[in-house]
């Protein structure tokens, strides 16, 4: 039998438990260590993290990370990342506070807002003054930059807008004899003749993760003269605007004008029944529909802004942004991106990568998008026209993304769509569960 | 041998002692080796109890603290001690979800085990081709649940989706199946039941695998019918099985966020709203943390008693 002398046992086993202790801590050590490493490297002013949302097909997510990797600052430069909708706000949440976050990027219409809240945010007041001086802060569209101006500074800057135009098939209202309506009582009275032929009068859904429904309470709301906030930002559901706006919506759903299913349906299913031999006729939905759904043909057209019973007219609109964060390797660094990046917006609208509207005048006139009459036609009716989710006041903030997203929305909409309720039950729920969740 | 050395065997054998071996032995060996070698065990079981907590502590410790404060993901926030709980349980919302999510348990559980059961007593028969029917039946298990939602809400959605036009064309009306508020918690259910089958068919057939077919022939001599059989052999010999595939079901059922999002997201008007998705909403569309996490902890509180209870059955039939 071989006997180890006792000092030699003691040294082996301890070394092993050392040897175990260390590569235990491993994981530990680099989770602690990864934050202020990532955003290293790339000069003096490093590397400046682009993180970006999949707004179009493949292509422009390319065209995108072609246009970050073409930064080159005063010793920066610039990555470019795409994050995918799904969970994006714990993405970006999980990233922030473990210090591995992007130094810029896109995002939710209200992620800047819920992220300065938190004190996240690096406000973009230089970025603005440099756009003022290269020109472009003049070509902006009017209105498009308020809503980012707080007290403290500009929370981001805009860079597109997601317009809800209203949308309609021709070819179903030539075939059910129906007018295009230009008002609430000449909409009940197109839908009643849609109906007739099996066509949906205004289409619209609710179902997983579609938010459509949502936002066509809300514009309706709007296109009544009313909305969610007071001017100065205070809760206010109950208005004698937004009954109206909901009792309408009622008699809608109560004569079949909407589609009894449109409570589940997800925007697949939406996006179905606008394809060519699809069943609806009219409906708020996204700029682009044609292109989304396959049918260029020109049977799909914007309609104008209906006016509501008091003569308002409104529209809804996302202006989605860019936001700077603190955790950046270098602030200078992420606002010569910025405006670097915000003078090469016009070429993603030139290769036609994107739906949505740009936010410079400069781009509305290009050849690329006036080619299309739909384009120019909410650029010219429904723009100046806009509203956000912050009406009846005009300033964004961190509660505006709990409407958007929350559930006190999303329930009174589905309410409404199955017509088991009143307007002024549903609306008293709605206002309930705000008060809830929003931050005072 | 007599019945009091039978039973001091059995004792023994339970003990974990040979026939004839001295438990007193090892017992004074164990505490002769007490000191020097507990410390070794202690130093080698460190690492991993150091990895056990960093893995399971960790989160949970977290957790803890996001429940008891007013914070969003990335700041903690104020403490607010139990005012999180206080909030999720008197709230009618939270009730409505842990009503649903028994009744999906209930059913997922009991659903999918009865045709699991079915189907693995029908494949252990003689049938034609039966190798290739297990294998078509495990597909609604092996298929991701994205694409088997997507599948299912074709299928039922729209007026004009397959089976309610099947309805329509024998002259039953339209079901809107996901719009209603009762046929979309059916239908929730019955997805799940679809999804969840092949596992239980699985675990149900491997139990029955190691049944001894003697003991059907000799309850067949004694005039046993097939009903008795089943009652009295079948379901006995596959207790254990059954118990643990409940248990697992349950924690499944429970802990089902994607079956019931993607189908339903948890509508119309909150219908089909389980805990699970409570809180994934009041976490991330909300942004609600503290109550978010203070429903998942009562979800994992409600989970462990019931995983209790039915550990104590497994062991209870594993003891008769």
């Amino acid at each position: 039998m071989n006997v180890q002398p006792a000092a030699n046992k003691a040294f082996s086993r301890r070394g092993f438990l050392g040897l175990t202790a260390a590569a235990a801590s491993v994981p530990l050590l680099a989770a602690c260590g990864g934050g202020s490493a990532s955003q290293g490297g790339g000069g003096a002013g490093g590397t400046v993290k682009f993180w970006d949302m999949p707004w179009g097909t493949p292509a422009y997510n390319d065209a995108a990370k072609k246009i970050t990797e073409g930064f080159s600052g005063s010793s920066s430069k610039a990555s470019y990342q795409i994050i995918q909708w799904n969970n994006f706000y714990q993405t970006f949440s999980s990233a922030i506070a473990s210090k591995t976050g992007p130094a810029v990027s896109t995002g939710g219409g209200f992620q800047a807002f819920q992220f300065e809240q938190q004190g996240q945010i690096a406000y973009a007041d230089k970025v603005i003054d440099a756009l003022k001086k290269n020109g472009q802060f003049d070509d902006f569209l009017p209105g498009v930059l308020d809503p980012f101006k707080t007290d403290k500074g500009y929370v981001a800057v805009p860079w597109q807008l997601d317009m809800r135009p209203l949308w309609y098939r021709k070819s179903l209202f030539d075939k059910a004899g129906a007018e295009v309506p230009t008002d609430w009582p000449s909409l009940l009275e197109a839908g009643k003749k849609l109906k007739g032929i099996g066509a949906v009068g205004f289409a619209t859904g609710s179902g997983a993760g579609n938010f459509i429904g949502n936002h066509l309470m809300i514009m309706m709301m709007i296109n009544n003269g009313g909305g969610v906030w007071t001017k100065d930002g205070q809760l206010d559901v109950m208005n004698d605007r937004n009954v109206e706006a909901t009792e309408f919506m009622l008699e809608l759903v109560s004569n079949g004008v909407v589609d009894p299913a449109a409570v589940s349906y997800t925007t697949d299913n939406l996006d179905a029944q606008w394809k060519k031999g699809g069943k609806a006729a009219f409906g708020m939905y996204v700029t682009g529909l044609p292109q989304r759904v396959g049918d260029t043909s020109g049977d799909l057209l914007v309609a104008s802004p209906l006016a509501g019973p008091h003569g308002d007219k409104a529209a809804l609109a996302f202006p989605n942004n860019i936001m700077m964060y603190k955790n950046t390797p270098s602030q200078e660094a992420s606002e010569a991106f910025l405006v670097y990046y915000m003078g090469q917006l016009k070429s993603l609208w030139q290769q036609k990568l994107m739906n949505a509207l740009p936010v410079f005048k400069s781009i509305t006139e290009l050849p690329e998008f006036t080619s299309d009459p739909n384009n120019v036609k909410i650029v010219k009716e429904y723009q100046p026209i806009a509203k956000t989710f912050a009406a009846q006041g005009a300033a964004l903030n961190a509660n505006m993304a709990v409407l958007d997203g929350g559930q006190a929305l999303n329930q009174f909409t589905q309410t409404i769509l199955t017509g088991k309720t009143d307007a002024k039950s549903a609306l008293t729920a709605f206002q309930t569960g705000l008060q809830s969740v929003i931050k005072k | 041998m007599s019945s009091t050395t039978a039973q001091s065997g059995l004792a023994r054998a339970r003990r974990g002692l040979a026939p004839g071996g001295s438990g007193g032995g090892t017992l004074n060996r164990k505490s002769k080796l007490s000191g020097q070698t507990r410390r070794t065990f202690f130093w080698l079981l460190l690492p991993s109890i150091v990895l056990l907590i960093l893995i399971n502590g960790y989160p949970l410790i977290y957790a803890g603290v996001q429940a008891t404060h007013d914070g969003s993901l990335i700041d903690t926030g104020n403490f607010v001690g139990f005012d999180n709980f206080a909030t999720v349980l008197t709230a009618p919302a939270f009730w409505k979800a842990a009503q649903f999510t028994l009744w999906f348990t209930i059913v997922g559980v009991f659903g999918s085990w009865l045709v699991g059961l079915g189907l693995a007593l029908l494949l252990r028969t003689k049938i034609p081709a039966g190798g290739t029917f297990k294998v078509l039946l495990l597909l609604p298990w092996v298929v991701p649940i994205v694409v088997s939602s997507t599948a299912w809400n074709w299928l039922v959605a729209t007026p004009d989706s397959l089976i309610p036009s099947i309805f329509r064309n024998l002259g039953l009306g339209t079901p809107l199946f996901l719009a209603d508020p009762h046929l979309a918690a059916v239908m929730v259910m019955i997805f799940k039941v679809w999804v969840s089958f092949p596992f239980m068919m699985m675990m149900i057939s491997a139990a029955l695998a190691s049944v001894d077919t003697t003991v059907y022939e000799a309850a067949s001599m004694d005039g046993a019918s097939k009903w008795q059989q089943f009652t009295q052999i079948t379901l006995p010999m596959i207790a254990r099985s059954t118990y643990i595939s409940w248990i697992l079901m349950t924690i499944f059922c429970v802990n089902d966020f994607p079956t019931i999002y993607l189908l339903t997201g948890g509508g119309p008007v909150d219908a089909t709203t389980s805990l699970v998705v409570l809180a994934y909403r009041s976490v991330f569309q909300d942004f609600q943390t503290g109550t978010g996490v203070a429903i998942a902890f009562l979800m994992t509180l409600t989970l462990v008693i019931v995983s209790v209870f039915l550990y104590r059955q497994i062991r209870k039939s594993s003891v008769e």
